[in-house]
C-alpha cells in the first residue's frame, strides 16, 4: 500500500515540468535545499555525470518578468550559492520533463565545465552609480573620470569585469565584476572608500550574485521560456 | 481598378497633394510609434523607475504604479512588434 502510494507520487513529480534555478559540481545522490521554489514547492538536485541541475517541480507556463517571482529565482540561488559554486542559469527556464532537461544537459555539458573553472570559487558584485537630480547636467568629462576612477580601483580586486549598460542618463556606471568570495572583504571596503571620495553621488553595490554576466552557455538555442 | 502605390508615383516623380500629405501623416504616425511603443527604450524606463525607487526618490505607491504602467506599456509595444504593424501587405497580390 505504501509502495503504491509512493510510486503514484513519483509519478505525479515526474509529469511535473523541471524549473531550473542554476547548475552546481555534483555528483551524489539527490540533495534537497527545502521548500524555497515556486509555490512552496521542493527545490531538489537531479544528477547529471558531475553536475546537477537544481529544480523545483511546476506546472509548465510562462515566466514572465514579475518582481515577486525573480525574487523566488534569485533566494534559491542565494542559499545554494551559500555552500555551491553556482552556474547561473537565466529566470524563467523550465522545462517540460526530466528527460528534456537531460537532454538540455547532455548538450551544454562541455560549456558548463568551461563555465565552471570561471565561476568556481567567485561571485559577481554589481556596482551602479548615478547622479543626484542636482548633478544630472554634470560635465562629461567629469563623468568619464568618475567611472574610470570606480573601474580602476575595483579591477585592483576583482578577476574580471563587464560594462553593462547605461539605461538612464543619469547612471554613469552600471558594471558586475568578478570576485573571488575570499577578496569580497576587500572589494566591499573599496567601495566605501570610493563612496566617501564621492559621496555627492549616489552608489549602489549589491550581489553576491551568481556569475550572470560571465557565463553565457546557450543550450537548444537558448530559448528563454524553456521547452514545449 | 487601378491603384498606384504612393511609393510607385514617388519614383515615376509624381507627386501628388493629396497623397503626398498621407504619405506625411504616415510617416510622422511611423515615427511617433516607435518612439512610443520601443520595447528597449521602456525596458530601460523599467529599470530607471527601480533605481529611483531603491534609492529613494520614489516612494513604494509611486513605484508600484509607475512600474504597472511601464510593464502594461511594454506588453502591448511587445504585441505590436509581433505583429509588425508598420510594414504594409500587398493583399491583392
Amino acid at each position: 500500500m505504501v509502495r503504491r502510494i509512493l510510486r503514484g507520487e513519483r509519478k505525479e513529480s515526474e509529469a511535473l515540468a523541471k524549473y531550473v534555478y542554476c547548475v552546481i559540481p555534483y555528483s551524489q545522490e539527490k540533495m534537497s535545499f527545502g521548500n524555497l521554489g515556486f509555490d512552496g514547492g521542493e527545490v531538489y538536485t537531479i544528477d547529471y555525470r558531475d553536475m546537477a541541475p537544481v529544480v523545483s517541480d511546476v506546472t509548465f507556463r510562462d515566466y514572465a518578468v514579475n518582481e515577486e517571482e525573480v525574487e523566488v529565482h534569485r533566494k534559491v540561488n542565494e542559499a545554494i550559492m551559500k555552500d555551491f559554486s553556482v552556474i547561473p542559469v537565466a529566470y524563467g527556464m523550465a522545462f517540460k520533463s526530466r528527460k528534456l532537461l537531460q537532454i538540455a544537459m547532455s548538450a551544454g555539458y562541455p560549456a558548463m565545465q568551461k563555465a565552471l573553472q570561471v565561476v568556481d570559487g567567485t561571485v559577481e558584485l554589481g556596482i551602479k552609480v548615478f547622479l543626484p537630480k542636482e548633478l544630472e547636467a554634470m560635465d562629461p568629462a567629469k563623468r568619464d573620470e568618475c567611472s574610470a576612477d570606480f573601474i580602476q580601483n575595483l579591477l585592483a580586486v576583482s578577476s574580471d569585469w563587464k560594462k553593462l549598460k547605461l539605461f538612464s542618463d543619469r547612471l554613469i556606471l552600471n558594471a558586475a565584476f568578478l570576485v573571488d568570495k575570499s577578496s569580497i572583504d576587500e572589494f566591499s571596503e573599496n567601495v566605501g572608500r570610493l563612496t566617501e571620495k564621492y559621496n555627492e553621488l549616489k552608489v549602489q553595490y549589491s550581489g553576491p550574485w551568481p556569475a550572470y554576466n560571465f557565463v553565457d552557455i546557450h543550450i537548444l538555442g537558448g530559448k528563454r521560456r524553456g521547452f514545449r | 481598378m487601378f491603384f498606384l502605390d504612393d511609393l510607385l508615383l514617388r519614383s515615376l516623380g509624381i507627386s501628388l497633394p493629396g497623397l503626398d500629405l498621407i504619405w506625411t501623416i504616415e510617416q510622422v504616425q511611423k515615427f511617433a510609434y516607435k518612439g512610443f511603443y520601443n520595447p528597449e527604450k521602456i525596458k530601460n524606463q523599467i529599470k530607471e523607475t527601480r533605481l529611483l525607487y531603491e534609492f529613494g526618490e520614489i516612494d513604494r505607491q509611486e513605484y508600484m504604479q509607475k512600474n504597472s504602467e511601464l510593464m502594461h506599456k511594454l506588453e502591448l509595444a511587445e504585441k505590436m512588434s509581433e505583429m509588425n504593424l508598420s510594414s504594409k501587405m500587398d493583399i491583392l497580390g
